[in-house]
């Protein structure tokens, strides 16, 4: 039986133009796991993007959940309020300024983020509440837990993997990845300025 | 800017300085624009709630009206710019011998926020409750835990509205603020001379509240001309908020007319933890407050602090919460037990037991919010 299944891996992970995958590990310079970091991988060459997937930044316990979320450009979020108070949800970052007006349950349309950046998320009525939507020009992102993030589905080829975390102040630099169909590559990456 | 603050509260302040009368008249027109504005201007919006409540009969900290309708209308102006404003516009049934208590605005401010992906400027210029409570956290300066408020927002509802500019810094979790304002001369006067009390009557800008039947008290009136002060810090995480105030309104202490002004220093610490469904929240505040008759100063030392534990459930809240207070001369304590039934949509409920051992007071509320783009 186990014969088998190693023959099926093997003969699966043969099978030309089987998507690769990428384990990021994230830590700091001191080498303690790096958690809520965005770990993007920019495919070379022009490749049309996919339609984005929609996301969610709820509101809960006066608290955004996610405190950090990624999405591809384009991506529609919606911003529902699952708390008993009002909450007021606004932006000034550059790539996305938006003000939702107070409100409690769900806004009827969605907050389209239709520009790579950082958007740094805060509640005009609760000054505790902050978060960051991390839009980026690629479907292959994850957000680490624990200081790992899994980018799956990746097509073979060259790929630009980057970096952003809470109160960086300068990217560190790209890490050029070329990946094989089927390959599963670990990655280690370093919050540690350039 | 400064001068948009100024041209704002002179439309306000003019509107306080009529008479009673024609003040009442005025204001209804005020807010009946201010509706018409919102609805017809893109970045205005009204939002706000309506509360039908009945009390059983209670006196000291515990006494309130026993029949209460009130509408709390907020009107915000938002846009992609750092400025903003808003005015919280009032109007009740109980005005408790109040002057000018019926129908008026209990804050107005311009807002601008400057924001960078780690840190927040935040600016406000006007009438506004003192950005400290980890109890009235909701907008309009609602409590979402309970129908009243602890011993300590109460006083601060009904005594304390800096009428001036406020600045707070926010980054990486640490936040300072510091404010001058005007008016709050009488602040510190209902503790000692009245006593304690728990309940969610905010006094409106312009009003002149009771003290004691010959006194009264008011937030707006300046009558010394002296600036007041206050300064706050603390760190403001994703669960857990700690932050330590402290105000100091400079009063001369004097009598002016039926206004008795309080001198009030005032120091206020809380924490306040969330976890799951789980609320904590406690604050405490001590300090003296002096008047000035026949040239004698008379000082008293007061404290009010309170602890409560909330729990979020599928459709409602539950809350328990634990006042001690101490007018200077004697302490009390109550204790409160409230839920509050919130299914969705804009009709909730809620039930609030109070006592302190030799008054106890049941509430009933029926609320009707509205909100939302």
């Amino acid at each position: 039986m186990r014969r088998l299944a190693a023959w099926v891996l093997v003969a699966g992970a043969s099978v030309p133009g089987r998507a690769a995958s990428l384990v990021v590990e994230v830590r700091d310079p001191g080498g303690a796991a790096v958690s809520a970091a965005v770990v993007y991988a920019i495919p070379e060459g022009r490749t049309p993007l996919p339609p984005p997937r929609d996301a969610v930044m709820d509101q809960k316990d006066r608290r955004f959940v996610p405190h950090v979320l990624a999405v591809q450009t384009g991506a529609a979020v919606a911003f529902p309020n699952s708390d008993n108070v009002r909450h007021q949800v606004y932006s000034f970052s550059p790539a996305k300024k938006f003000q939702l007006p107070l409100y409690e349950g769900t806004p009827r349309k969605p907050v389209v983020f239709d520009k790579a950046g950082v958007v740094a998320l805060g509640c005009n009525i609760h000054d505790r509440m902050s978060a960051y939507i991390v839009v980026v020009d690629t479907p292959h992102f994850g957000v680490t837990r624990d200081g790992r993030t899994e980018l799956q589905d990746l097509p073979a080829g060259a790929y630009s993997v980057r970096l952003w975390f809470s109160g960086m102040r300068d990217e560190p630099r790209p890490e050029a990845v070329t990946l094989a169909a089927a390959e599963r590559r670990e990655l280690k990456l370093s919050t540690a300025r350039p | 800017m400064f001068r948009s603050v100024q041209g704002s509260w002179g439309v306000l302040y003019s509107m306080m300085d009529a008479p009673p009368g024609a003040r009442r008249l005025l204001s209804l027109p005020a807010v009946y624009l201010c509706l018409a504005s919102a609805v017809l201007a893109d970045g205005l919006q009204l939002s706000g709630f309506a509360t039908v409540r009945g009390a059983t009969e209670a006196d000291g900290p515990l006494e309130q009206d026993q029949a209460i309708a009130r509408l709390q209308v907020g009107l915000d102006w938002t846009s992609t710019s750092p400025f903003s404003f808003h005015v919280h516009a009032l109007a009740r049934t109980d005005d408790t011998g109040s002057e000018r208590g019926t129908v008026g605005f209990p804050e107005a401010y311009l807002e601008a926020n400057f924001r960078s992906e780690r840190a927040r400027l935040r600016l406000r210029g006007g009438g506004m409750f003192l950005s400290t409570s980890l109890e009235n956290v909701d907008a309009l300066w609602e409590n979402p835990y309970a129908i009243s408020s602890s011993a300590l927002n109460t006083w601060f509802g009904e005594e304390l509205r800096p009428v001036g500019f406020d600045a707070a810094y926010f980054r990486s979790g640490v936040m300072v603020g510091a404010t001058v304002f005007r008016g709050n001369d009488t602040l510190g006067a209902l503790p000692p001379d009245r006593g304690w009390a728990l309940h969610d009557r905010w006094t409106l800008l312009g009003e002149k509240a009771p003290v004691d039947g010959e006194v009264y008290t008011s937030v707006s009136a300046e009558t010394d001309g002296r600036l007041g002060w206050s300064a706050r810090a603390g760190w403001i995480g994703e669960r857990l908020t700690l932050q330590y105030t402290h105000f100091d309104n400079r009063s001369d202490g004097l009598r002016y007319g039926d206004l008795y002004n309080w001198n009030t220093r005032f120091d206020i610490v809380g924490v306040g933890f969330t976890a799951g469904p789980w609320t904590f929240a406690s604050e405490g505040g001590w300090g003296p407050t002096y008047l000035i008759a026949r040239g004698r100063r008379f000082v008293s030392d007061i404290r009010a602090c309170y602890a409560l534990v909330s729990r979020r459930l599928p459709r409602g809240r539950a809350t328990v919460r634990v006042d001690s207070f101490d007018d200077g001369d004697a302490s009390d304590a109550a204790l409160t037990l409230a839920y509050l039934y919130l299914p969705r949509g804009r009709l909730s409920g809620g039930v609030e037991f109070a006592t302190t051992g030799e008054e106890s007071r049941l509430m009933l509320q029926l609320r009707f919010g509205f909100s939302g783009p």
